[in-house]
């Protein structure tokens, strides 16, 4: 489970920490052609268009976050992705891009 | 078993009613459904009814009259009138009454839903780097479902044409005007593959229905009855594909509706493939495709042929969304469940005008799905 809980959801039982690979692949996607309501998004300068998706990762789960490409035509269900670093003003969280793009 | 019918169906406009409030629009429907089951307000001997975001349903008693009935406010989600309407049903079934009153309205403001985490058991990071909007959910279920089921955007396109199309034929929608399947695959992209077309809308609106046991009937010769066989609801269970999701299971579980129908079937006694005439919620137009094979009314990946055909307009095999549903009617979310059984009473009984399914349907079914995981479905019957 992510983000980590107190409790399993499933069971109720402890929870272990696991550390997840950098690696995944994209299991799927969708785009946000708008800009979300305020609160809760935080805006950080003008709108731009984003990508959101699921990255799977192999025997753990498939975790949800935004990509790094937003354009339609350069996203495909199954495409290697790798976890980098999202910084948004004084905030960093983490984002997926496609392997490669990343340096 | 216990008979239970719906002697009465009313409804208040859909869309945009600027000055009129959701608890108005609540009366007027509420109203509406007792004139139509020639049933007084102070013969009614419960109520069940909610909305979302549009106040207490049993406020409603100071237009209606304070006549002590109980009066149960129900607040659940996207099944906020599903829920009353299967509350409603136990109560009679239960024996401790003989008639009662469901009403669910709405009125939302305009634009995309706002939620907040934390009323949702979220952290604030997912709201504020933009994962907290609902149309992401729909976009990037329905992506993975295309790509396994081999779903092309014509499809999502014809779900939309028909839609608008049945919506023109409905005095109640909102959206009236038909488009074509080149205006909606054109339109805007909101979140892909959905374009703005393909997507509802945020509205207002009120639907109710007089409900009773099948002895009540004698009081009230006048009443044109339709058979509630079954309403049933369900929600999730761990690992279902929900709304606001920061992780998924790689095994990802069947749906609510997936269990509601199923249970809504078989407590019917009636197989999806008797269904007439059927209502299923398409928030956006993937939703209409996949609850369809959820509820088992069609399988997975046979919607291609399906709408290439056309077998799901007024006319087709099984009409499918008869009022435009939730594309045409926007989604007033604690009236949308009732609507839908406001729209099949009208077709079993003949009364649906220009969009009345031929041939005399006898069974329909209706379904609700939403946030966060829960869905409701009933099988009705002349």
């Amino acid at each position: 489970v992510f983000p980590l809980r107190e409790r399993c959801p499933a069971c109720g039982g402890p929870v272990g920490r696991v550390l997840l690979p950098r690696r995944g692949t994209l299991w799927t996607w969708t785009t946000q052609g708008f800009e979300p309501r305020s609160p809760p998004y935080r805006p950080d300068g003008e709108f731009e268009p984003f990508a959101v998706g699921y990255v799977e990762f192999e025997g753990h789960l498939r975790v949800e976050g935004r990509l790094t490409e937003s354009d339609p035509e350069r996203l495909r269900i199954g495409m290697p992705m790798e976890v980098v670093a999202l910084v948004r003003g004084d905030r960093v969280t983490y984002a997926f891009a496609p392997t490669g793009e990343a340096e | 078993v216990t008979e239970i019918a719906i002697v009465g169906a009313g409804i208040h406009p859909f869309g945009r009613h600027e000055g009129v409030s959701g608890l108005a629009m609540g009366v007027h429907a509420a109203r509406a459904a007792l004139a139509d089951a020639r049933v007084a307000w102070s013969d009614v001997q419960f109520a069940y009814g909610g909305s979302e975001d549009a106040g207490n349903a049993d406020t409603m008693v100071a237009d209606l009259g304070p006549t002590g009935l109980p009066f149960m406010n129900v607040k659940n989600g996207c099944a906020t009138g599903g829920s009353s309407l299967v509350s409603a049903v136990r109560a009679l079934e239960s024996g401790a009454y003989e008639v009662g009153l469901v009403v669910g309205f709405d009125k939302h403001p305009r634009g995309a839903f706002q939620n907040d985490p934390a009323d949702w058991s979220l952290p604030d990071w997912y709201g504020e780097v933009g994962l907290m909007v609902t149309t992401q959910f729909f976009g990037a279920k329905l992506q993975r479902y295309m790509h396994d089921h081999d779903i092309p955007a014509l499809t999502l396109a014809q779900v939309a044409e028909k839609a608008f199309r049945n919506g023109s034929l409905t005095p109640h929608a909102w959206r009236t005007k038909p488009l074509s399947i080149e205006e909606i695959l054109g339109a805007q992209m909101l979140a892909h593959p959905l374009t703005q077309y393909m997507l509802c809308s945020p509205g207002e609106g009120a639907a109710a229905l007089v409900l009773s046991r099948r002895e009540y009937l004698d009081r009230v010769p006048e009443a044109r009855p339709i058979w509630l066989r079954a309403a049933s609801l369900r929600t999730r269970r761990a690992g279902t594909f929900e709304v606001f999701s920061p992780s998924l299971a790689l095994e990802i579980a069947p749906s609510p509706s997936v269990d509601a129908a199923r249970e809504a079937f078989e407590s019917a006694g009636v197989a999806p493939e008797d269904v007439d005439v059927a209502q299923v919620q398409d928030t956006e137009s993937g939703a209409e495709l996949i609850h369809l094979a959820e509820c088992g009314l069609c399988e997975h990946g046979e919607q291609v042929a399906l709408y290439a055909r056309g077998e799901t307009r007024i006319g087709g095999r099984l009409p499918v969304n008869t009022d435009g549903g939730c594309l045409a009617n926007g989604e007033p979310v604690g009236a949308s469940g009732l609507r839908q059984v406001y729209e099949i009473v009208s077709q079993l009984r003949g009364d649906a005008g220009r969009r009345q399914v031929p041939g005399r349907p006898r069974i329909g079914f209706t379904h609700v799905y939403g946030a966060p995981g829960v869905s409701a479905c009933t099988v009705l019957g002349r």
